[in-house]
């Protein structure tokens, strides 16, 4: 359950969005994103050309799909003009190679580059991103990160949960805290990060 | 419609990459068909009966004039398989289930048939078997067409009865010989009297007379009467070359709602449950597809599956009720209709089966779900109107009396549009009304 709150992104920021397991980070995430409906309150994008990407915090995508038909499928659900180029800038985006596997049998790092590089098909202004370093190594992260910088210097927003201070610390203009399903904090994380030192 | 189209696709590809379901989905029609086949097959054969005589039987049997080859009788029973055998080995082989029934030739039977005095009794003996019905039934209608014989021996031995009350001579009661004048006789001795020169014995004579001729005119009529009391309604049977109502017709019928029933509703189920396990559903929903074409294409793929898993059933069947040469055949001319009910009935089944699947949420519960729910609606839709009313309206809201109904007309009726297309109606109400709740019901596996 979310306390009523309110909270805008800006173009061009990163804002990370911390607190305990079960604090409604995702709950949050998922409305923000279209997959729940609030019970009361309403989402707003900018204008009416923002696009918004979202990763959940475990891999959406079908198992028994090959990562490429992943894309694929997406892509044009999502009535992209160019599903193929669509594709290819997602698996460049994220680093993936092009596999004939099943998206089952790869990593479960590589699962979760999968499911970013879907909430990254539309070329997204404003990304909403769930834990997204959980199960990813140093490398892979460090290239999030670089995603994430370039989201933000191309006048993009990001909204992203994290359990890691230092990490929102790292990355963010500004930190949310939820903490259950009431806002906290709101402001800079360092200051965050010292007041918990 | 483009999403439906796509989300398709997908499933189609999902399913065809899951080999387990993929076979079982083509071997399930093929061995369901392969089970009503035998049914079929054994419906068609004569139930084996043991026939217990203790005092034997007589080869032939002589009732009233008419002489009867009980051998012959007993061998041509197109209804049951009698086979002669000791008492002891009867109970032996009715205990293990090698005959169905026990019919017994009581002592005295015999006797008490040529005697023409009272009915005699064969005793059955049945289990309480699922088919002890069914024998049943079969040797009534045996021992009704052998009472249609026998009748016609008593009536014609009643019928020399009474012709000799109207010619006189000798006859035969049990032992007994004796000697009758006859009305036509006596009326012949009446006219001497009435000739009589004594007016009073010629005026009695006369009156005499009359009686006989009312008595003749009487007893002439019990020919008739005997024969209208015997058979008071008579079945006479004018084959009129068409199809014959088989049970195979019924057996198929039941057999494909049956197949579309499981297969529609635990694939409608597993289908919609499916992408909440793939974690998916937030995506779809999140701006790529609404619930209610989710819930659409879920019905359209489902339908898609289980009408031509059904189709290839009715193949199949088709197929062994050409090459067993069952009585009646196969109405291959009318299986375009079968198709298109076929496709209602699994469109009506798979939304049912996307409301427990989205009711159930997980994919194990969904389908535990789905087979003990479909199971005693299954039943209840059964119960024939007028008996439980409250049954049967519960069944009416399941698709599978529809189905039975709508496939039935199909293959069977005469005139299969009228209560095929009532049928369809139903199945299209029911499509409609599960897909709504179905798309209600979906927003919980969020």
């Amino acid at each position: 359950m979310l306390e009523p709150t309110d909270l805008a992104v800006e173009a061009g920021e990163v804002v990370a969005l911390g607190g305990p397991n079960g604090a409604g980070k995702s709950t949050l995430l998922s409305i923000l994103a279209g997959a729940l409906r609030p019970s009361g309150g309403s989402v707003a994008a900018g204008t009416a050309e923002t696009r918004v990407g979202w990763m959940p915090q475990r891999p959406a995508l079908y198992g028994r799909l090959t990562p490429r038909e992943n894309l694929e499928l997406f892509a044009r659900l999502a009535g992209l003009a160019d599903p193929q180029a669509a594709v290819a800038r997602a698996l460049a985006e994220v680093g993936l190679a092009v596999e004939e596997r099943r998206a089952a049998a790869l990593s479960v790092g590589n699962q979760q580059r999968l499911n970013l590089a879907i909430g990254l098909l539309g070329e997204p202004s404003v990304l909403l991103l769930d834990e997204p370093t959980a199960s990813l190594d140093a490398r892979q992260r460090r290239r999030l990160w670089e995603l994430v910088a370039r989201a933000r210097a191309a006048g993009g927003g990001v909204l992203f949960a994290t359990h890691s201070v230092d990490e929102a610390r790292r990355v963010a203009d500004r930190l949310l805290v939820l903490e259950e399903g009431k806002l906290v904090y709101e402001g800079a994380p360092a200051e965050y990060a010292e007041e918990q030192a | 419609m483009r999403a439906v189209r796509l989300l398709l696709g997908k499933d189609v590809r999902l399913l065809r990459r899951a080999p387990a379901l993929a076979v079982a989905l083509i071997v399930y029609p093929l061995v369901v068909a392969l089970l009503v086949g035998l049914v079929v097959r054994y419906a068609g054969e004569r139930p084996r009966v043991a026939l217990v005589a203790p005092e034997g039987l007589p080869s032939v049997l002589v009732v009233g004039t008419q002489s009867f080859d009980l051998q012959r009788l007993f061998d041509q029973a197109t209804e049951v398989k009698l086979v002669q055998m000791p008492a002891a080995k009867a109970d032996a082989e009715l205990a293990s289930g090698q005959v169905l029934a026990v019919l017994t030739v009581p002592k005295g039977f015999t006797s008490e048939l040529r005697g023409l005095k009272k009915s005699p009794k064969l005793i059955l003996r049945t289990t309480r078997g699922g088919l002890s019905t069914r024998v049943v039934e079969k040797l009534r209608a045996f021992v009704y067409s052998t009472n249609l014989d026998l009748q016609k021996a008593y009536i014609q031995a009643n019928l020399s009865a009474v012709d000799l009350l109207l010619r006189g001579g000798s006859g035969l009661i049990g032992r007994t010989q004796f000697n009758l004048l006859g009305i036509r006789r006596a009326r012949v001795e009446l006219a001497q009297l009435k000739r009589s020169p004594d007016p009073a014995v010629a005026r009695r004579a006369a009156e005499l007379d009359t009686f006989m001729g009312q008595l003749n005119g009487a007893v002439g009529q019990v020919g008739a009467f005997l024969q209208a009391t015997a058979n008071p309604i008579q079945l006479v049977h004018v084959s009129q070359g068409g199809r014959s109502w088989i049970l195979s017709a019924q057996v198929q019928a039941y057999a494909l709602a049956l197949a579309l029933a499981f297969v529609a509703v635990l694939l409608g189920a597993g289908a919609i449950v499916a992408e909440r396990e793939e974690n998916v559903l937030g995506r779809l929903v999140g701006g790529l597809v609404g619930f209610g074409r989710l819930v659409a294409e879920k019905i359209v793929f489902v339908t898609l599956v289980a009408a031509g898993l059904g189709l290839l059933l009715a193949l199949a069947f088709g197929l062994i009720v050409t090459v067993g040469h069952v009585s009646g055949g196969q109405p291959w001319q009318r299986l375009p209709l079968l198709a298109a009910g076929l496709l209602l009935a699994a469109a009506a089944f798979g939304a049912f089966g996307v409301v427990v699947g989205a009711l159930a949420r997980e994919a194990g519960t969904a389908t535990l779900f789905a087979f003990l729910v479909a199971l005693p609606l299954t039943l209840v839709s059964l119960v024939p109107p007028g008996t439980a009313p409250v049954a049967h309206w519960i069944g009416a809201a399941f698709p599978f009396g529809h189905a039975v109904h709508a496939f039935t007309a199909a293959l069977y009726d005469v005139h299969p549009a009228g209560p095929f297309l009532r049928e369809c109606v139903w199945l299209a109400g029911l499509v409609l009304a599960y897909g709504l709740v179905a798309r209600a019901a979906a927003r919980r596996l969020l």
